[in-house]
This record gives C-alpha cells, structure tokens and sequence, in this order.
C-alpha cells in the first residue's frame, strides 16, 4: 500500500503503457457501444433513413403489444434452465465416474471434441443424424425395435433436440471444471466412507457434491447466464423453427435487426433480455450461496 | 493451479489408481462390479461424442447410388474418397482458409500481446486506478455479446475517414467490408487479461527488483523475464483464442454477408446451406464440414493439456 506522498513505486508512467491498448478498446468497443446502444433503445431506426427519437415507445410496444418477444422469452427460459437441469447433474455425474477412472487424458480428449468445433459443423453434422426416417438416430431406435421421432420438424421434439446438442456440446467442458474440483476433495473422506460400509452414491451424494458445491454454483450459474444470450447453434440449426418453436431472444432481437432492420427496437430488446439476465445472475449467486449453510 | 499441477494431481491418481491394493472387505465383489460399470458408462458417453462426428465421415463417401438405395445404404457401397478433392475445386475453400488463417492468426496474435501487457501492469504495478482497471476487467465479462452486436455494426460503418467516409463518418463503408472489421472488435479479451493477471502474481518479486537493480527498462523486464515464465499462460491463452475465433461465426458472417471474398469457413459453409438442395451435393457439404473440422482437430490432438487448462482456469477464480 502506497501511503500518500510517499514515493511511487517504480514503474512511474510504465503501468499506463501496458494498459494503454486496453484503455483503447474500453473505450471504442465497451463504453462508445453500450452508449450508442442505449440510445438507439429511444429511437426509430432502418439505416436507410435518420433516427428519430421516440422516447420510450419501443420499450412499451415490446413489453405490452409484442407477443412473439414474450414468447421468444418463454423458450430462452426453457432453453437455459434445460441446460442447467439435464446438463448439469450429468456432467457431475459423469466427473464422478471420470475422477475414478484410468486412462483421464484419452477419455478427456473424446469427451472435448464438441467443444473444438464450430457451431456450423455441429449444427450440419446433428441435421444429418437427426435427419427423417433414415438419419444416424433414428436408424439405431430402429435398431433397437423403437419408433423414431421427428426431431427437428416437430415443435416440442425440436427444443429437445437443440438443448440435447447443447447438453452434448457442452458436458466435456463441465465435466472436466467438475472432475478438477473432485480432485481437490481430500481422499481420507472417501475412505472413512469406504470404511463406514457407504457405497458409491453414498459418497457421491454426501462427500463430493456438498465439498465441490462451489464448482457446481459456477457451473450452474455460468450456464444458465451462458444460455439465456445464446444463439448460435439455434441459428445455424433450426432458424428459430419450426414455427417459432425455437426462436430465444437473442435469436428474434438479430433477425429483428440484421432483416427487419429495426435498429432501435432490437436495442431496446436486447436491454431488456440483458436487464433480466443480470437480475437472475445475482438472484441465482443469492439462492446457492444460502443453500449452502 | 498450473497446467504441470493439474498432471501432477492426475499421475499421482492414477498411480494410486494402479497400485492401490483392493480393500479386503465385503463390498469387494460389488466394488468390482462398478468398477466395470465405470467403464461401461465412459465408453457409452464416448460413443455418443464420436458417432456423429463418423456420421459424417461416412456420409461424405456415400455415392448417388447409396442415396437412391431402397432403403438407403448407410455404409457407403464405394467410398467416394474424390470427394474431398471435388470440395476443392467447386468450393472456394482456398479463399475461406486463407480468411479464416489470417483472421484466427490475427486475433489470437493480437489478443495474447494486449492480455499479457495489461496483466502485467495489474499484476506487478501499484498505480492511481489499479483497483478500478482490475473491476473493470472483471465486471465487463459480465456484458453479453449480443449487446453489442448491433452497435459495434454501426460504429465501424460510420468509423471517420474509413472506407471511404468523410470525417463525420458518412458517404462510404466505413470499415465494413475489410479485416479490421473481424479482428478490431476481438482486440482485447477480458478473460485473457484476468488469466494473465493471475500468472503473473506467481513470479517472484526478487526476480524483478534484481532487474531492476541492474539498470533494466520496464519494458525489457516484461519481454526478457517476465513473459518467459509464463510460456504455458501465454500457450492455453493463445490456443483458447485459435479455437475460439476459428470457430467464430455470429459477427463474422454479419459483416461479411454482403463481402464475399471475407468468409471464413464457418460462414462459408453455413451461407452454402441453399444450394445443399439435391442428395449429390450433401455429400459435399459434409465432406467440406469434415475438412473445416480437421485444423482444429489437428491443433487439439498436439495441444490438448492446453486447452484443457483454458476452461480449468476460468473456473478455479
């Protein structure tokens, strides 16, 4: 701690210098933008003609005459707490069998391959599996004596099928946040454990998920913030079909901006979806944390 | 915890693994059965990692008469193998690599030089505004891309005396239409400054002070000690940003949709989508997803433990 007056450390101007690319960009691409963002959230917009200030209009018509942006909210809600319900306790799991296996680097590596790929590839490549009659997916359910399912053209099976993907994409990742954390439980507890005559579960259930609780919060958090902005895979996947079945926030503000062109209002829909998320975000970092005492 | 921790944790396991004798008490046999089961549920989650990547090796080969089959043939009859080749030459996939080289390379260049500089001023540097230099690399990881999408769009549209434009930023493109446009909104990553930061507290000050004693500038204490002791930061930074924006595909085809001759693969290969209409063609575009997945897979393979180490590190804050 310097006190005042006394003589700076050395470095004099150096740190400003390190800096000064960051400094660059906060402003250019961080303050210079979310400015520009809230106020085009107050104007009428296309990029063909001036902007025309409209106050808080667009904000109302989203909130109380848009029904298809409530119901894009509806999916970005069912989408990321998907996520989190099935992807989370199954990456968990899955660390918990991986933590106790051999050959960590091999299965790690088979494991990680979505997450080394783009959301184009793993959109085309789950569009051929999931393809009709004759897809990957369906062939092995035929296989197995079962009907297959209209995995993408239906409404319901096709957000099963994007949040599968997702679960798909993103467990290695979780996976191995979790099997690190494992790692760090101290293993004479396992042992006792062994000793008391507690199974598998048992030490599953009472020692690793409450000692790697915060990993699990993390994990649970950053996934549900991760997927309620998310796009990407929706995008090169379904379009938001079929009939608006997929179609989450994030997807309907782009499309509203990049092909309707309505700048202002795309803005304002996306200050809103960001308002929500940080709302959750401290409501969720909120309900974990008590959970734990 | 450093990458050679993490193998250091993993080897000590696995040995204890290997050597621990089995515990002679009742549980013994049930414990072997879900020694087995262990193994039978990683290699059926590992199935279903691999299958559809396969899916479409396989489909790629698959010949028109496959297709036409009644039913379809999944096994292709006669692999196709000139389908990689025919990708090629009906494909602009010269001009999509070459993008996405120059692009990827770019970034990740870039995006290692500013996160290390910056790092190490908040690591290493007591300056007015530190603390408040550090909250803002945190807290900006909070905002989500699609916040600035649409302005980030428009500020290098109308950037001043680019493009074209005038110095109010109108009459021309801006900087849309060229690479500044994929690479300057990447400039700097917020994670990579706070990883950074955190390897760089690990260097013993005396190091430092015994350079600076010497009479070294500050600049030559950042390149010749401090940034060669992190090799393996700068190594899982980098890679993280190689797959990243190798990857990378909302922002780049927004700007390119309308300049052609700057997709990268991804967006080539997702803007192609219209004309996959007859059977023959699908063939191709799988044999092209296969070819965009390859650099990667290649970089992966060499460089797993690093990029393994990227996502440790964002977690273990």
């Amino acid at each position: 701690m310097r006190r005042r007056g006394a003589p700076a450390r050395p470095g004099g101007s150096a740190p400003y210098w390190f800096l000064a690319p960051v400094f660059l960009f906060t402003g250019a691409f961080l303050v210079l933008p979310l400015g520009f963002s809230v106020w085009l959230a107050f104007t009428r917009w296309n990029p063909l003609s001036e902007p025309r200030w409209v106050g808080t209009r667009q904000f109302e018509f989203l909130l109380t005459r848009d029904d298809a942006f409530w119901g894009t909210l509806g999916n970005t809600f069912v989408f990321a707490g998907a996520l989190v319900v099935i992807g989370v306790p199954l990456a968990l799991g899955l660390a918990f069998v991986f933590s106790r296996a051999r050959g960590k680097a091999a299965w790690r590596a088979i494991y990680y391959l979505p997450q080394i790929t783009s959301f184009v590839a793993i959109a085309y490549i789950w569009q051929f599996v999931l393809d009709d009659r004759y897809g990957l997916a369906n062939r092995l359910l035929g296989l197995a004596g079962l009907r297959g399912f209209d995995w993408l053209s239906d409404p319901t099976m096709a957000m099963v099928s994007i949040v599968l993907v997702m679960v798909w994409y993103d467990v290695g990742r979780n996976m191995v946040v979790f099997s690190a954390a494992i790692e760090g439980v101290p293993k004479d507890l396992y042992e006792a454990a062994e000793l008391d005559g507690a199974g598998a579960w048992l030490q599953f259930s009472r020692i690793t998920v409450p000692i790697i609780r915060p990993a699990v919060v993390f994990v649970t958090v950053t996934s549900f913030i991760g997927g309620m902005g998310f796009f990407a895979l929706i995008l090169a996947m379904t379009k938001g079909g079929p009939r608006g079945a997929t179609e989450v926030t994030a997807l309907y503000l782009y499309e509203m901006a990049f092909q309707d062109l309505r700048m202002g209002r795309a803005s304002a829909g996306a200050l809103i979806l960001f308002a929500i998320i940080a709302v959750l975000t401290v409501l969720q970092f909120r309900l974990l944390r008590e959970r734990r005492g | 915890m450093t990458v050679a921790d993490e193998f250091a944790l993993e080897a000590d396991a696995d040995v204890r693994a290997a050597t621990g004798a089995p515990a002679p008490r009742p549980g013994r046999r049930r414990r072997q059965a879900m020694g087995a089961l262990k193994y039978v549920l990683l290699t059926f989650g590992a199935l279903l990692m691999v299958l559809p990547f396969a899916d479409t090796f396989i489909g790629a080969l698959r010949s028109p008469a496959d297709v036409f089959a009644n039913p379809p043939r999944y096994f292709p009859s006669d692999p196709q193998w000139g389908v990689y080749g025919r990708v090629f030459a009906e494909l602009p996939m010269g001009r999509w690599i070459f993008n996405s080289v120059v692009v990827t390379v770019t970034i990740t260049v870039v995006q290692v030089a500013t996160s290390a500089m910056a790092g190490w001023a908040l690591a290493r540097y007591e300056f007015p505004g530190r603390a408040n230099a550090f909250r803002l690399v945190v807290g900006a990881q909070m905002f989500p891309f699609f916040l600035f999408v649409i302005p980030i769009f428009f500020l290098l549209r109308f950037a001043p005396l680019a493009g074209g434009n005038d110095i109010l930023g109108q009459g021309g493109s801006g900087l849309l239409g060229t690479y500044a446009a994929l690479v300057l909104p990447f400039a700097v990553t917020w994670y990579g400054v706070f990883l950074m930061r955190q390897f760089f507290t690990t260097i013993p000050e005396e190091l430092i002070e015994a350079a600076r004693l010497d009479g070294a500038s500050e600049w030559l204490i950042f390149r010749r000690i401090a940034l060669p002791l992190v090799r393996p930061a700068l190594a899982t930074l980098a890679v993280f940003a190689f797959v990243y924006h190798w990857n990378e595909f909302i922002w780049t085809m927004t700007i390119t949709r309308t300049a052609p001759e700057l997709q990268t693969l991804p967006v080539g290969i997702f803007l192609l989508e219209n004309q996959f209409q007859d059977l023959d063609q699908k063939a191709l575009q799988q044999a092209a997803l296969a070819v965009s997945v390859l650099p990667v897979l290649v970089l992966f393979a060499l460089a797993q433990r690093f990029f393994v180490s990227a996502s440790m590190e964002s977690a273990v804050k």
